[in-house]
């Protein structure tokens, strides 16, 4: 319990810090939205049979002072009253709907790709320079290099059996009709941040070959795999963990263009319409969402760290 | 920090793919319906590329949400098949009072709701005058209203709206009659947030020919045929409109019969899917126009002027050369694959009866021409090729649309055109919303842009009348109607006129007349009539319904004919087997979302177990 004390100075500043950081958020996401150039009104009205009258008085509705538009949004920025531009809906109903299948679809790839990337890593960097190594780390950079809508098209015309897009049928929706939509969008999404763990566990373990502890290791007679599973890897582990763990931050932020390519109805997709209106409302919500999602993994990351390292909250 | 960038280039990328902007549509593959899964149900599919924004008809906007109103509700009349003229829907028939006071209209008799109810002419009274006197109510009805002054049943088969003037959208009312007693129950407050949705498994209570049963947002809509729809039951037993982000998926997905329709298609997906076996696409006339607008000298509504639109555009002599220099037939080749015809006055030649040709003083393709009109005009061509008056050069901004290629494409276009007769042309991308605020603080000289044209004419004729434009409001400067500042009393009287003439032949004279003078003075360059392209899969299915008669839409049309008519090819090729359902329902994104979690709980575990493993074995080491 020693350690625990010596951590709870830390874990408070982190706490602290995020905190901080989703106030500034709201605050600058405020301001920053206004700054963008587009009428609310035209934006909602654009194509509709209204009257003159109606607009004139739709436009008084919404005409109030910014300090007073600021306040009212301080009060609760998660207010079911705050309702999107282009919609009239309640921007966090919207945001609700979109979520779930946002975080299923991009938390299955992340996880995916995360554990076979580390392994794929972990096997290409203790034998650096073998024929595994450079299939490896040939073939994760030519996926990570193709454009994500093309390979998300080829999948779909090479594999004819599955569904061409969306999320399930009309009148199913069970669990395997939800997991038999997912599969493509899953590896393309997947194949894609490969790469990433690959190369980094790769390189942090190839850091780890040469310290002097794996010299004792081996002196005090160890096995080769117990070397690189006892010594090794749980050390070089650490970079990739913080990688790990922020890339969980940005799953909320949603795949826009592998949402777009297999029609998922996600909250990439509704953070690219946001931003095309722009609808203002909506645009905050979508932000403040993935700020908090950055934030609150990163803060995780960082406590983690400490407990896994203990070096970190003893600095 | 991938993810993020990655949005960024997907923004890009997304371009590439089409993403489907704001408006202007399979076999029968069996799926089982949630309420009672059966075999063989026959399924008619739509790809669409715009999610019905809302089912509620006061709410939505885009087309394909129009499209599910007209498929929930009955309406006093629809548009002819055959050439667009007011026919009768739900309304047998309707007659103005001699004193010009009043209409009436003969409800059918029999209708009713989904829910078993009879619908009668209090239904639709309650419908009208829910938008007379409602706020939200009126802002996807409101223009239609505005000269009923209230409506009455004094009898379930008869309608009387008394109008404050005469007025010939009498017969044009596109309005969705709402049951009373549903709709009564949702107040002024709420409806505004009222999704208008299946509920609990409960069908929306409709009259039209399908129900809506199942509603998944930026995914599908479900409906049921009705089989006791008075126009008689459709041939088949289940209509889905599923949701497309990606153009090329659907045109997959059309040809693998997953779907039976693909709507609203870009040229390039349509050539793809022309000579393919089974597939008919087809080039259907539409109601759009494509123009190059000018800025003819931008004022608010009371003539207060605004904006820096280049004088030059203030002179019809400069507007008109420019449209003749503009190649029309290569616009349609170039631009639309020849998907269109060349465009002349502002109510595209489907309204038979409305639209202008003209004659005379032609502003056909004529550099020539051109050249003169602008010598004539003072515009004298300086040393560098590009003309001047007075010091100032004839150099002018075009801005064109990000969201369409055809609209880019056009730019670049008429840009070497004008510079062949002397105009120097400064081309920009925009985006549609900020455009139309460039537009309405009149802060352009010229853009490319188009309409789409309701049957009944008036809203387009009134972007052209002195009154649309800009207004100021709090000081802040507001768009209107009006995009090139138009602004002729000769025009307005004939505006008024027409507004009040409920003779349709004398109206569709005045209408003419509007669009002679409208030409003729040139704040519009129109260019041209483009097609809705759509494909089908023709080896399942027949009897499309084309509005107009013979080449005119076959589905999205002013009523909803082909729904009712199209049928099965051959039975035995289209009712496959009912696909396995699984059950589950909504709960299956949360139950894979559990599994999810738990593996990462897992893994994490798993790391955490290894570590405090490899410290025990360092210290017993």
């Amino acid at each position: 319990m020693a350690v625990l004390k010596g951590t709870s100075g830390y874990v408070v500043r982190k706490v602290t810090w995020s905190l901080g950081t989703v106030l500034f958020v709201l605050v600058f996401n405020f301001f920053l939205f206004r700054m963008l150039p587009g009428d609310p009104i035209s934006l909602y009205t654009k194509g509709r049979n209204m009257p003159a009258e109606q607009l004139v008085k739709l436009r008084a509705q919404l005409n109030r002072p910014l300090p007073e538009q600021f306040l009212t949004y301080l009060r609760n920025p998660f207010a079911s009253t705050i309702n999107s531009t282009r919609f009239n809906r309640p921007v966090w109903d919207m945001i609700g709907e979109r979520v779930w299948p946002t975080i299923l679809l991009v938390g299955t790839a992340v996880l995916i790709a995360s554990v076979l990337g580390v392994w794929l890593g972990i096997r290409a960097g203790w034998r650096r320079g073998s024929a595994f190594d450079s299939v490896t780390t040939g073939i994760t950079n030519t996926l990570y290099a193709a454009p994500e809508f093309w390979v998300g098209m080829m999948l779909i015309i090479a594999v004819p059996f599955l569904p061409s897009g969306g999320m399930s049928n009309p009148g199913e929706g069970g669990v395997l009709d939800v997991a038999k939509h997912m599969i493509l969008p899953v590896i393309s999404l997947s194949v894609v941040y490969l790469a990433e763990y690959t190369s980094i566990m790769r390189a942090s373990l190839v850091d780890e070959l040469r310290q002097d502890y794996l010299t004792l290791a081996r002196a005090k007679g160890l096995r080769e795999d117990l070397v690189r599973r006892r010594h090794a890897v749980p050390n070089a582990l650490l970079p990739t963990m913080t990688l790990i763990f922020l890339n969980f931050g940005f799953v909320i932020g949603g795949a826009i263009t592998v949402e777009a390519v297999y029609s998922w109805p996600g909250l990439g997709l509704l953070s690219y319409d946001a931003l095309r209106g722009p609808d203002v409302p909506l645009l905050q919500a979508v932000f403040l969402l993935f700020s908090i999602g950055v934030i609150v993994f990163t803060l995780i990351a960082d406590l983690l760290y400490a407990v896994i390292d203990p070096r970190v909250s003893a600095a | 920090m991938k993810i993020l960038t990655k949005a960024a280039a997907a923004v890009l990328a997304a371009g590439l793919m089409a993403i489907p902007a704001t408006p202007v549509h399979a076999t029968g593959r069996a799926a089982a319906p949630t309420p009672a899964p059966s075999q063989g149900t026959l399924t008619f599919t739509i790809g669409i590329q715009s999610d019905v924004d809302s089912t509620n008809p006061f709410t939505g906007i885009v087309a394909e949400a129009y499209e599910a109103y007209q498929l929930m509700y009955d309406y006093l009349m629809q548009s002819s098949a055959k050439d667009m003229t007011p026919s009768p829907a739900l309304a047998e028939s309707w007659q103005e009072s001699a004193d010009k006071k009043s209409w009436t209209y003969k409800i059918r008799s029999g209708v009713k709701w989904s829910d078993g109810q009879p619908l009668t002419a209090a239904d639709a009274a309650y419908t009208f005058n829910r938008i007379i006197k409602g706020d939200y109510e009126q802002t996807n009805y409101g223009n239609y209203v505005v000269n009923i002054e209230r409506a009455e049943a004094p009898d379930p088969t008869t309608l009387v709206l008394y109008v404050k003037k005469p007025t010939p959208i009498m017969e044009h009312l596109a309005i969705p009659i709402l049951p009373e007693h549903i709709w009564k129950g949702i107040d002024a407050k709420a409806v505004k947030s009222y999704a208008n949705e299946p509920t609990d498994g409960k069908p929306v209570v409709g009259s039209g020919p399908f129900v809506l049963v199942e509603r998944k947002k930026q995914q599908y809509l479900r409906f049921v045929a009705n089989k006791n729809y008075w126009g008689g039951a459709p041939h088949f037993d289940q209509l889905v409109f599923r949701v497309f982000t990606n153009a090329d998926a659907e045109a997959e997905a059309l040809r693998r019969g997953e779907i039976d329709y693909a709507y609203d298609l870009k040229s390039a997906v349509y050539d793809s899917l022309k000579n393919t076996p089974g597939i008919t696409a087809r080039a259907s006339v539409y109601t759009g126009f494509n123009e190059v607008a000018f800025n003819t000298g931008a004022a608010l509504a009371d003539g207060t002027p605004i904006g820096d639109g280049h004088p030059a555009l203030k002179d019809k002599q400069v507007r008109q050369a420019i449209s003749m220099s503009i190649d029309r037939d290569t616009l349609v080749k170039r631009v639309l694959n020849g998907n269109g015809s060349a465009g002349d006055s502002f109510i595209p030649p489907i309204y038979k009866a409305l639209h202008y040709v003209p004659t005379g003083d032609k502003q056909g393709y004529d550099p020539a021409k051109a050249n003169q009109l602008l010598d004539a005009a003072g515009w004298v061509k300086g040393s560098d090729g590009i003309r001047a008056k007075d010091g100032k050069k004839l150099s002018l901004r075009l801005f064109t649309r990000d969201a369409s290629k055809d609209s880019q494409a056009s730019g670049e276009f008429v840009k070497g055109w004008l510079k062949d007769v002397g105009i120097d042309v400064k081309v920009k991308l925009m985006s549609e919303d900020a455009l139309t605020e460039v537009i309405g603080q009149g802060n352009f000289d010229m853009f490319e842009w188009g309409w789409v044209v309701e049957p009944d004419p008036d809203y387009q004729l009134s972007t052209f009348t002195c009154g649309k434009r800009s207004y100021k409001d709090g000081g802040s400067i507001y768009a209107d109607l009006s995009d090139s500042f138009y602004c002729n009393p000769a025009y307005d009287q004939l505006y008024d006129q027409q507004a009040g003439e409920t003779d349709p032949a004398k109206r569709a004279a005045l209408v003419q007349q509007m669009q002679k003078l409208v030409y003729d003075d040139a704040p519009y360059a129109v260019t041209y009539f483009y097609d809705d392209l759509v494909a089908y899969r023709s080896d399942r299915w027949t009897g499309f319904v084309a509005q107009p008669d013979p080449d005119g839409s076959i589905l999205f049309q002013y009523g909803i004919y082909s729904y009712l008519t199209i049928k099965p090819v051959a039975k035995e090729t289209t009712a496959a087997s009912a696909s396995e359902s699984g059950g589950g329902g909504g709960g299956a994104p949360v139950v894979i979302g559990a599994v999810v979690g738990v593996v990462v709980v897992g893994a994490v575990g798993l790391v955490l177990a290894r570590r405090r493993r490899t410290a025990s074995a360092d210290e017993r080491e």
